[in-house]
């Protein structure tokens, strides 16, 4: 394992602006002392950002454990059985604890008395095998994960999670506010629990896609794959799924008081186990029942519409 | 020589040397491997002897591994609800158990009232639901979070009180579907997601993630 430490240069920030003129009056002279106590404060805080390198030889389907208060967590695949790790740290009141323990990396960024959100803050570039078992913690930076086909666990309070290009995968993300997105998750099993963060998967398919939210919306484009599950539900966040033509699934959408819209032909389905109230549920087949996807809709207060894709141009 | 003499008798030549554990380890892989190992270790331990002293970043990953634990306590115990818990975020490691807890609770609950549904549809008169209060079938207070939240995020204080607000509200729309039709197995589900969500919240108050 290697550290390499390199304070940011500060000589940009210095020569960004240059003050000149013999005769300043008492306005200019404010001026010129708030702008010397910002570009002090940007200085020193510049000075203290430290970027320190860390790398770990490792064997097939290792772990990643990352555990980071304040700060982004980005996770990329790398050439080799190695992780990488690139930390910008923002100051000394936050340190860097690493360990390899067995076939599994974790990292903990270390607050010390006295850290907030910007003195406590380090973000992380990482290169991971793409078989990695990832698991990422923050509660206020964006955690994102691309490119990987190990299990992938996201979780923050106010995280902004991004996920894409995911292969064969179990994706687990929690959030408590902090947007969702998934993108191009291809046979995931994937579970989504956010209480008001708004969820957004773009071709997302797999044998499990359940999504559980509050008070967020729930947004799904998407062929809804083939003999998938697909369950998205929430309390009062309105949940819309936008679906090409070609898609094969069998949809039931059941709002207890919100509106439910279906924008596309469904051959009913004769055997509904709740009441299909018009307006507030519906329950059909839409393309090829034989390898049509099980979709459920829930809400109970928001609204649900399920609309078909427009035509390209 | 068995398998087993073999081992008893590591106890006094560990290298496998004498000639009666020579013509064991011949003819038995097992104990063959098993001796390379011990071999290995016990050279690996003399290098050991020979390392430097440790740096102060190990002994500080030490003393965070200890103090995840609960093994070691940095600070005084201060003022909890909750008196047995004593660092400001250890109790937050019960929650996984609680949470669990809490949902196999409401399983129970959620069964039992569509068991006592089921008895009623076969003609046994009409169900009587058994409200169990919140406290009782979850466990979580709901004060309890705040007043931690108030002490260690103030400024979280009232995000947290309109997330829970929130979460309440869908465990009790998802509970008053559940009671007007208990046959409802979707809306039991609903049920069980409700409650998911408020245990989600209490986890990712109190996980470690929070500053």
């Amino acid at each position: 394992m290697e550290a390499i430490c390199c304070p940011t240069s500060i000589t940009q920030v210095r020569n960004s602006k240059g003050f000149s003129g013999n005769h300043m009056s008492g306005r200019t002279i404010q001026l010129v002392a708030i702008g010397a106590v910002v570009v002090g404060m940007t200085t020193g805080m510049l000075v203290a950002e430290t970027h320190k390198e860390y790398r770990f030889n490792v064997g097939p389907k290792a772990g990643l454990s990352v555990n980071n208060p304040y700060g982004s967590i980005s996770v990329k695949p790398s050439p080799g059985n190695i992780i990488i790790i690139n930390a910008v740290i923002a100051s000394d009141k936050v340190e860097v604890d690493n360990n390899l323990v067995g076939n599994r990396v974790e990292i903990q960024s270390h607050l010390f008395a006295g850290a907030d959100a910007q003195s406590g803050r380090v973000d992380y570039e990482i290169l991971a095998p793409a078989d990695a078992s990832v698991t990422l913690h923050s509660s206020s930076g964006t955690l994102h994960a691309e490119k990987l086909h190990g299990d992938v666990t996201l979780e923050g309070a106010g995280a902004t999670v991004d996920v894409r290009d995911i292969s064969n995968a179990h994706v687990h993300v929690k959030t408590l506010n902090g947007a969702v997105t998934l993108t191009n998750v291809q046979d995931g099993h994937v579970e989504i629990d956010s209480l008001s963060g708004t969820v957004t998967l773009n071709s997302v398919t797999g044998p499990l896609v359940q999504v559980i939210s509050t008070s967020g919306g729930i947004n799904y484009t998407g062929d809804f794959g083939d003999r998938g599950e697909y369950r998205l539900t929430s309390h009062s966040g309105d949940i819309e799924a936008i679906v090409p033509d070609s898609t094969s699934a069998d949809v039931s959408a059941r709002s207890v008081r919100g509106e439910v819209h279906d924008d596309i032909h469904l051959q009913p389905n004769p055997h509904p186990s709740f009441a299909l109230t018009d307006g507030r549920a519906f329950w059909g087949t839409m393309g090829r029942a034989a390898v049509s996807s099980t979709v459920v809709l829930r809400s109970f207060s928001g609204k649900i519409h399920l609309r078909k894709r427009a035509a390209k141009p | 020589m068995t398998c087993v003499e073999l081992e008893q008798s590591l106890a006094e030549v560990e290298n496998g040397s004498r000639p009666e554990q020579q013509v064991h380890l011949k003819n038995c892989p097992k104990c063959a491997a098993l001796v390379e190992e011990l071999l290995v270790i016990a050279g690996a331990a003399c290098e050991l002897r020979a390392a430097h002293e440790p740096s102060p970043r190990v002994w500080n990953s030490i003393e965070i591994a200890l103090r995840q634990e609960g093994l070691i306590r940095p600070q005084p115990p201060r003022h909890s609800l909750l008196p047995s818990f004593g660092s400001q975020w250890a109790w937050a490691r019960w929650l996984a158990p609680v949470a669990a807890a809490l949902l196999i609770a409401v399983g129970i609950y959620v069964r039992q009232h569509s068991n006592s549904a089921n008895f009623a549809h076969n003609d046994v008169g009409p169900a009587v639901a058994q409200p169990v209060a919140d406290l009782e079938i979850a466990g979580l207070n709901d004060d309890d979070l705040l007043q931690e939240i108030a002490q260690q995020s103030p400024a979280l204080q009232a995000e947290y009180t309109d997330h829970l607000r929130r979460a309440n509200e869908y465990i009790q729309d998802a509970k008053a579907v559940v009671a007007a039709d208990p046959n409802d197995e979707d809306a039991r589900r609903s049920l069980m997601e409700a409650y998911q969500q408020k245990a989600m919240l209490f986890e990712l108050a109190l996980d470690r993630s929070l500053p």
